[in-house]
């Protein structure tokens, strides 16, 4: 199970903590209906009307992940305030001890009420189980001491409720910001890293044959250093669009752009445009650059051409990346002739949890399309 | 013959091109210019520089005295997309409109918005600086028969404009322009989408005059003046 925000942690104890309370008292209810009033039909649906309220409220809370305030109030109405009354009516409850469990029950709605409703709106919950059950035990002539003991223990479960809401609140939220803090610190980190491995890059490339054209030795217009320099233009120009477009999210983007140069330094030269990339975990990345690395070889090799194409976009969340060239083409019913492309890329996507899709159609080139997830 | 002009604030490339264009017939590069405000004569500031740029471009033989007849004349303008004076690429390509050419956008890196933000203010195409000479003319000479010139870079472009009021487009538009922007030629992309290669640059046209015309709504009196004049409809 996914253990959420802080926050959503803070709620899904509140909630157990608050059904447990909930729980032992309707077992103090069964008991006593069991012990003292099995033959009272009565009791019976009284028992059953707290326990279906219970389901409503603690069922709808877990299923939601929170309480919703409508059944809230519906169960400070029924199994608080009605309750009471419907067992000293119609369930023959006439003295103190034979109408204590339905109190009891009732008075664990003001502990979710405190928590759930606002702060008006929680008073007045609150003060409305107190004055009924006041009211409820002077019906039954109970003494001062049980009323007000009674009393108490309803004020100060929904206070008692409400403190520990306050403190793991704020303990939740601060563990957000702090988890927030600490994943933006990472993001700083892998940018600057990223940073580094293009100054490195640079230097090995764009900086040396630049110098070497400025020192005179070279003929800058011999093939060799004019498909050099268009190669760093490439990577150059690349380098400018990715820090005007890429968002955050560095890891694919890193792992695409070395699955590049590695190919260029081949001979190749790529096209590559990067959308807003997701962000995926780094073995993802790693996996589906190699599955790129794959493509543009086989461009390199089979297709007959020294241009290919790369996108890398997001769709609906999900990472696709596609490897197009203009080539020869192939026959893809046909896996021979080095092809082992398809069950290579499609062993690697299928090992992440990914998918491959290779299109191809003699005389029009190749279409290899990654996506993460499947 | 098709006469172009091209504005670009660098040098190498103006030089690159002009030595370029002297080998292709059908294209003729009648002016060169470092702004915009250069190549319609409205620099009065730097006159004696835009006359030498003029000059340096009108190197293939122009007899002199025909500048001026020339400035109305160009059927493209091959325009920048970042210029160093600082002026916005709509503005720019909204006065050359006006001016009554048509417009094709080249720069160094494919920035989207800026390409999005080019289309709707009117230009017919773009193209990265380094496409190779035959894409170059042949882009020239769709966009100077009124077709686009379309390039996996526009493409891309526009299938990942993420702007809210971005214009709406058909799935099937969506995918052909997605297949284009992946590099598929546009037959292989025709293929893919079950449709024919003509049918293919229909859809890649239509989803450039979307966003030409979600650039230039006409609300006021004043708006519909401002867009005859644009569109040339005045007398003039």
């Amino acid at each position: 199970m996914k253990l959420g925000s802080g926050l959503q942690r803070a709620q899904a104890f509140l909630i157990v903590a608050t059904a447990l309370y909930r729980a032992s008292h309707l077992m103090v209810g069964l008991v006593a209906v069991v012990q003292h009033h099995r033959h009272r039909p009565v009791s019976w649906a009284v028992l059953a009307v707290a326990v279906a309220c219970s389901v409503l409220v603690y069922g709808t809370a877990r299923a939601r992940g929170w309480f919703n305030g409508r059944t809230v109030w519906a169960d400070v109405l029924v199994t608080g305030c009605a309750l009471p009354f419907a067992a000293y009516l119609w369930g023959g409850a006439h003295e103190a001890p034979a109408i204590a469990w339905v109190m009891v029950l009732g008075g664990s709605s003001s502990a979710p009420a405190a928590v759930v409703l606002d702060r008006a709106q929680a008073v007045l919950a609150v003060a409305l189980v107190a004055v009924t059950h006041a009211l409820g035990y002077s019906l039954v002539g109970a003494a001062m001491a049980v009323t007000a003991g009674h009393l108490n223990s309803v004020v100060s479960s929904a206070v008692l409720g409400w403190v520990f809401w306050w403190y793991l609140r704020r303990q939740g939220t601060l563990l957000d910001t702090a988890n927030e803090k600490a994943k933006e610190a990472e993001a700083q980190r892998a940018r600057y890293a990223e940073r580094i491995v293009h100054h490195r890059a640079l230097h090995d490339t764009v900086l040396a044959t630049l110098t070497a054209i400025a020192g005179g030795g070279v003929d800058a217009n011999s093939e060799q250093v004019r498909s050099r320099c268009a190669r760093e233009a490439a990577y150059l120009r690349r380098l400018i669009q990715q820090s005007a477009d890429a968002e955050a999210y560095p890891e694919a983007g890193a792992a695409l752009e070395e699955a590049v140069r590695a190919a260029e330094c081949l001979g190749l030269s790529v096209s590559a445009q990067y959308g807003e990339v997701p962000s995926v975990p780094p073995e993802v990345a790693a996996e589906v650059a190699a599955a790129v690395t794959e493509a543009l070889n086989n461009v390199l090799r089979h297709a007959g051409t020294g241009r290919a194409y790369l996108t890398a976009t997001g769709r609906d969340g999900r990472l696709v990346v596609t490897v197009v060239d203009r080539g020869k083409g192939f026959d893809p019913e046909l896996v021979t002739g080095g092809l082992g492309l398809r069950s290579s890329v499609h062993q690697r996507m299928r090992g992440i949890g990914g998918a491959a899709a290779v299109e191809s159609v003699p005389g029009e080139g190749a279409r290899v399309e990654l996506s993460w997830p499947a | 013959m098709i006469t172009i002009a091209v504005v670009d604030d660098d040098r190498m490339l103006l030089e690159g091109l002009r030595s370029w264009m002297l080998d292709v017939p059908e294209v003729r590069l009648a002016a060169a210019a470092a702004t915009v405000d250069e190549l319609l004569g409205q620099d009065t500031a730097d006159a004696g520089g835009a006359g030498a740029a003029r000059a340096a471009a009108d190197g293939a033989g122009t007899a002199d005295g025909e500048g001026e007849r020339e400035r109305d004349a160009f059927d493209v303008v091959l325009l920048d997309l970042v210029l160093r004076d600082g002026s916005q690429p709509p503005e720019n390509i909204r006065r050359l409109r006006a001016a009554g050419s048509r417009v094709l956008i080249i720069s160094t890196v494919a920035d989207r918005g800026r390409i999005v933000a080019a289309i709707a203010a009117g230009a017919d195409g773009y193209l990265t600086k380094d496409h190779d000479l035959d894409t170059l003319v042949t882009a020239l000479q769709d966009v100077a028969a009124g077709r686009s010139a379309h390039s996996p870079e526009l493409a891309f472009a526009l299938a990942h404009d993420q702007r809210p009021d971005r214009p709406r487009l058909s799935p099937k538009e969506l995918q052909v322009l997605l297949d284009y922007a992946s590099g598929l030629t546009l037959k292989s992309t025709a293929r893919r989408a079950g449709i024919t290669p003509n049918t293919a640059k229909y859809y890649l046209d239509r989803v450039k005059d979307k966003y030409q015309q979600a650039g230039r709504p006409a609300y006021t009196k004043i708006d519909l003046a401002l867009r005859v004049r644009e569109d040339g409809l005045d007398a003039s």
